[in-house]
C-alpha cells in the first residue's frame, strides 16, 4: 500500500454513464493484482470528505498505466469525469487482498454482472497470461449497456445475457453459468450482491454434482486451509469480489464488513475485497 | 535529548508489576490544572524526534518551537495533533504510509470488556461535509487488544490512549483494570455516549451524575492519564463538563459524533443498517468549537478538541477557544498523511507568529469574564 501520484492519460465514456480512465502510475502497476483496488480522492473539497473505492481494471506493467472503470453516480464520480488529460491525482493503493487462481487450474470462468465488470476484467489478462482458458459470462439490462469486447483480450470467450433479451441470452446472466459448471476450474465473479448469492448457492454441492472430490490426487489434497488465508481462496471453487460502503478502505473504521459464517465480520477492504463464497454468510440481515 | 522525553512520557506506563509504587485503590486526591498550560520553567524537549535524513521528510518543527503538550498524570505529547479513536484503528492499519511516531498521540478504536461484532452494515455514508458511521463499537475485546497490540505500541515513541467503552459502571471499571500497568498503553479515554443498560439505556454522557459517576468509579482503580470524551448531543454541556471534571478526569476531549439519520436511496428505510449513526466531518466544526468554547470556561483541566479538522485553520481555531490539543479523525480517511504536515504546519505557524509555543495560541479568543451559555438561546436574549 502507498499513496501514488496518477496522471490521467485518457477518459473515455465507453457506456452511458460508465467511464474508462487510464492513469500514469508506474508505482502501482507494479505489484498490484486481479481483484485488488485502489482508493481515490476527489480534488472536489466542497463537502466531499471521502475517497472512493475502484477495481483496479488493468494494470500494464510496460506503461505503468493503471486503468478504472466506474459509472457516474453522483458528484464524487461526475468529478473525475471532468478531469483532463496531464491532471493529477492521487490513489492509495494497491488495497485488499487478490484472486487466488489455482495454479493447476486450466479452466477459469469469470462472471461479471454490469459494473462487476471493474472486478474481473484484470484477473482475465492474468489468466491469458498464465496460459489458461479463459470463458467471460456478462449480464446486463439491455445491449446498450454490454461491456465493448474490443476492451477485452482476444483470448477471451465473451457470452453475454442481457434481462430484456436485446442482446445474447435473455435473462439473467446465473442462467448460463451451470452449463459451464463441468468445464471451469474455478469461478470468480463479481457484480450485485444478489447476483453474488445466487452463485454462491448454485455453487453448493458443485463436488457432488460432478462426482469429483478434488483434482485429483495432489499435495495438499484433505487438508483444510485455514479461513480467510490465501491457500482457502486458491481451494476454493467460487471467489467473489464483494462491495461494501467504505470509510478508510486499510482497516481502520471498520465501515466495510460482510458477515463470515463463523459470525466474524470481515473487513471488506482488508480480508477482501474477495472471498471464498464458502466463507461468507449469505443469508441474513447483514447482506 | 528525545530520549529524556520519552522516558518521561511513558515512566509511569513501564512499571514491572503492574501498578506504580504507592498506588493504592483510593480516591487520588487531584492536583487542579490550569486550562491552559503554562511552560514549564524545567527545560523542555523539542520536537525533533528523528534524524531527517533517515525519513526524508519535508521541514519539521525546530528546536526553537515548543509543541509539547501536558494532559496530566506524567502525559506529556510531543505535539498536540493526535488521532481521534475509530480513524485510525489501532496505529498499524496505515503502515508505511503515516510515520506514527511523529504523531502526538493515537487514540485507538474503542475496545470493550468482550468482544462485539458491531451494526449491521451499511455502517458509513458520506454526507454534504462529513460522513455518517454506526460501527457499533465492533472490536476484538480488551484482552485481544493487550495481547495483540501492546507490544506493537511499546516500541513507539507516540503514546497511545486507549478508547474504552462499555455498557455499564463495571464494564468501564473491568477494562480499565485490565488496561491499567499494561507496558506501551499511555492513557485512557472514556467513550461515554454509550447506553447504561442499568439506567434504561440512556447515554452516561447526557447525565452529569452518571458521567460523573463512571469517571469517579474509573478513577478509583486507574492512574493512567484519565480522558474523557464529551458527547455533543446535550442541552447544555458545562454541568457535564464540570461533573466530569470533578470526579477526576485528567482532561476532557470534545466532542464525540452527532447524532443523525441518512434516508436509503428507494426512501423505503433508512439507509444505515443501525438506522441513526455518528455526523463527523467539517460539517461539525461550528458545534465543536462552540462545546470546546464552553467546555473550556467551564473547567480548569485541559481541554482536546476534535470536530472537523481538515487544515491548519481549524487547528488554530480550535486553539483560540481555548484547546490545548486537537484531535484529526474523518479527514484521515481523505488524507491520511494530514495530521503529520499539521505538526509542520503548526509550528511554522508559531515561527511566523514570533511565538515560541503553541501554547500562547490557546484561549485567545476566550471571553474575560464566562459568557452566556448555548443553552439560554442563541438568538433571542432578554
Amino acid at each position: 500500500m502507498r499513496l501514488a501520484a496518477a496522471e490521467l492519460v485518457d477518459s473515455r465514456e465507453i457506456l452511458p454513464g460508465q467511464w474508462l480512465q487510464a492513469y500514469h502510475a508506474p508505482e502501482l502497476a507494479d505489484g498490484s493484482r486481479a481483484g485488488q483496488f485502489v482508493h481515490v480522492r476527489t480534488g472536489d473539497f466542497s463537502g466531499l470528505v471521502l475517497r472512493r473505492p475502484f477495481s483496479l481494471n488493468t494494470a500494464d506493467l510496460a506503461t505503468g498505466i493503471v486503468t478504472i472503470h466506474f459509472r457516474v453516480i453522483g458528484r464524487g464520480t461526475e468529478w473525475f469525469t471532468r478531469l483532463r488529460p496531464g491532471d493529477a491525482i492521487d490513489l492509495l493503493g494497491p488495497l485488499g487482498r487478490p484472486f487466488e487462481v489455482d495454479p493447476r487450474g486450466r479452466h477459469v470462468l469469470l462472471i461479471a454482472g454490469g459494473l462487476g465488470m471493474a472486478g474481473v476484467r484484470m484477473l482475465a489478462d492474468e489468466a491469458i497470461r498464465d496460459g489458461r482458458q479463459v470463458t467471460l459470462l456478462f449480464g446486463a439490462s439491455s445491449a446498450r449497456e454490454v461491456y465493448p469486447s474490443n476492451l477485452l483480450p482476444d483470448e477471451v470467450e465473451y457470452v453475454v445475457a442481457t434481462d430484456d433479451g436485446s442482446l445474447g441470452h435473455h435473462g439473467f446472466v446465473t442462467d448460463l453459468v451451470p452449463d459451464y459448471e463441468g468445464w471451469a476450474d474455478q469461478a470468480f465473479a463479481c457484480g450485485p450482491t444478489g447476483m453474488l448469492r445466487a452463485l454462491a448457492k448454485q455453487a453448493e454441492g458443485r463436488r457432488q454434482r460432478l462426482g469429483v472430490a478434488k483434482l485429483g490426487r495432489k499435495r495438499g489434497a484433505g487438508r483444510t486451509a485455514a479461513l480467510g488465508s490465501p491457500a482457502a481462496r486458491r481451494k476454493a471453487y467460487l471467489q467473489v469480489s464483494m462491495e461494501q460502503n467504505m470509510g478508510c478502505a486499510v482497516g481502520a473504521c471498520l465501515g466495510c464488513v460482510v458477515m463470515s459464517v463463523t459470525g466474524t465480520p470481515q473487513r471488506v477492504c482488508r480480508e477482501g475485497p474477495v472471498f471464498a463464497s464458502e466463507e461468507l454468510a449469505w443469508e441474513g440481515a447483514w447482506t | 535529548m528525545g530520549g529524556r522525553l520519552d522516558v518521561r512520557a511513558k515512566r509511569r506506563v513501564v512499571t514491572p508489576n503492574g501498578r506504580p509504587a504507592g498506588a493504592k485503590r483510593t480516591p487520588t486526591v487531584r492536583r487542579v490544572r490550569p486550562a491552559i498550560v503554562q511552560a514549564t520553567p524545567r527545560p523542555r524537549i523539542e520536537a525533533v524526534p528523528r534524524s531527517e535524513a533517515a525519513t526524508g521528510s519535508p521541514p519539521r518543527a525546530r528546536a526553537d518551537i515548543d509543541l509539547s503538550v501536558d494532559l496530566g498524570r506524567g502525559l506529556v505529547l510531543r505535539n498536540p495533533i493526535l488521532v481521534a479513536s475509530g480513524t485510525f484503528g489501532y496505529g498499524v492499519e496505515y503502515g508505511d504510509v503515516v510515520d506514527v511516531d511523529r504523531l502526538g498521540a493515537i487514540c485507538c478504536k474503542g475496545t470493550t470488556l468482550k468482544p462485539r461484532i458491531g451494526n449491521p452494515t451499511p455502517r458509513v455514508t458520506e454526507t454534504p461535509g462529513g460522513m455518517l458511521n454506526s460501527i457499533g463499537l465492533q472490536n476484538p475485546g480488551v484482552d485481544a487488544v493487550v495481547e495483540k497490540y501492546a507490544a506493537t505500541w511499546t516500541g513507539w515513541k507516540v503514546p497511545v490512549i486507549v478508547n474504552v467503552a462499555g455498557e455499564s459502571v463495571g464494564d468501564y471499571v473491568a477494562v480499565t483494570r485490565r488496561l491499567e500497568g499494561v507496558p506501551g498503553i499511555a492513557g485512557i479515554e472514556l467513550n461515554i455516549s454509550c447506553p447504561n443498560v442499568g439506567r434504561d439505556g440512556l447515554q452516561f454522557a447526557i447525565d452529569p451524575d452518571a458521567a460523573a459517576e463512571v469517571t469517579a468509579a474509573v478513577r478509583r482503580v486507574t492512574d493512567l492519564p484519565l480522558l474523557v470524551k464529551l458527547s455533543p448531543n446535550v442541552a447544555d454541556i458545562r454541568p457535564i463538563a464540570r461533573a466530569i471534571a470533578d470526579a477526576g478526569a485528567d482532561a476532557l476531549t470534545a466532542i464525540n459524533t452527532l447524532s443523525g439519520i441518512a434516508v436509503a436511496p428507494d426512501r423505503h428505510r433508512p439507509l444505515l443498517g443501525n438506522i441513526y449513526g455518528g455526523l463527523s466531518g467539517p460539517a461539525v466544526k461550528p458545534v465543536a468549537l462552540r462545546v470546546v468554547y464552553e467546555a473550556a470556561q467551564t473547567v480548569r483541566i485541559p481541554v482536546v478538541a476534535i470536530g472537523g479538522i481538515t487544515e491548519l485553520a481549524d487547528v488554530l481555531d480550535f486553539l483560540a477557544v481555548g484547546a490545548v490539543a486537537v484531535q484529526v479523525g474523518t479527514a484521515i480517511f481523505a488524507d491520511p498523511t494530514l495530521p503529520i504536515r499539521l505538526v509542520d504546519e503548526l509550528a511554522a505557524e508559531c515561527r511566523r507568529r514570533g511565538v515560541t509555543s503553541h501554547r500562547d495560541l490557546v484561549g485567545t479568543a476566550l471571553p474575560k469574564r464566562a459568557a452566556p451559555p448555548s443553552a439560554k438561546g442563541v438568538e433571542y436574549r432578554p
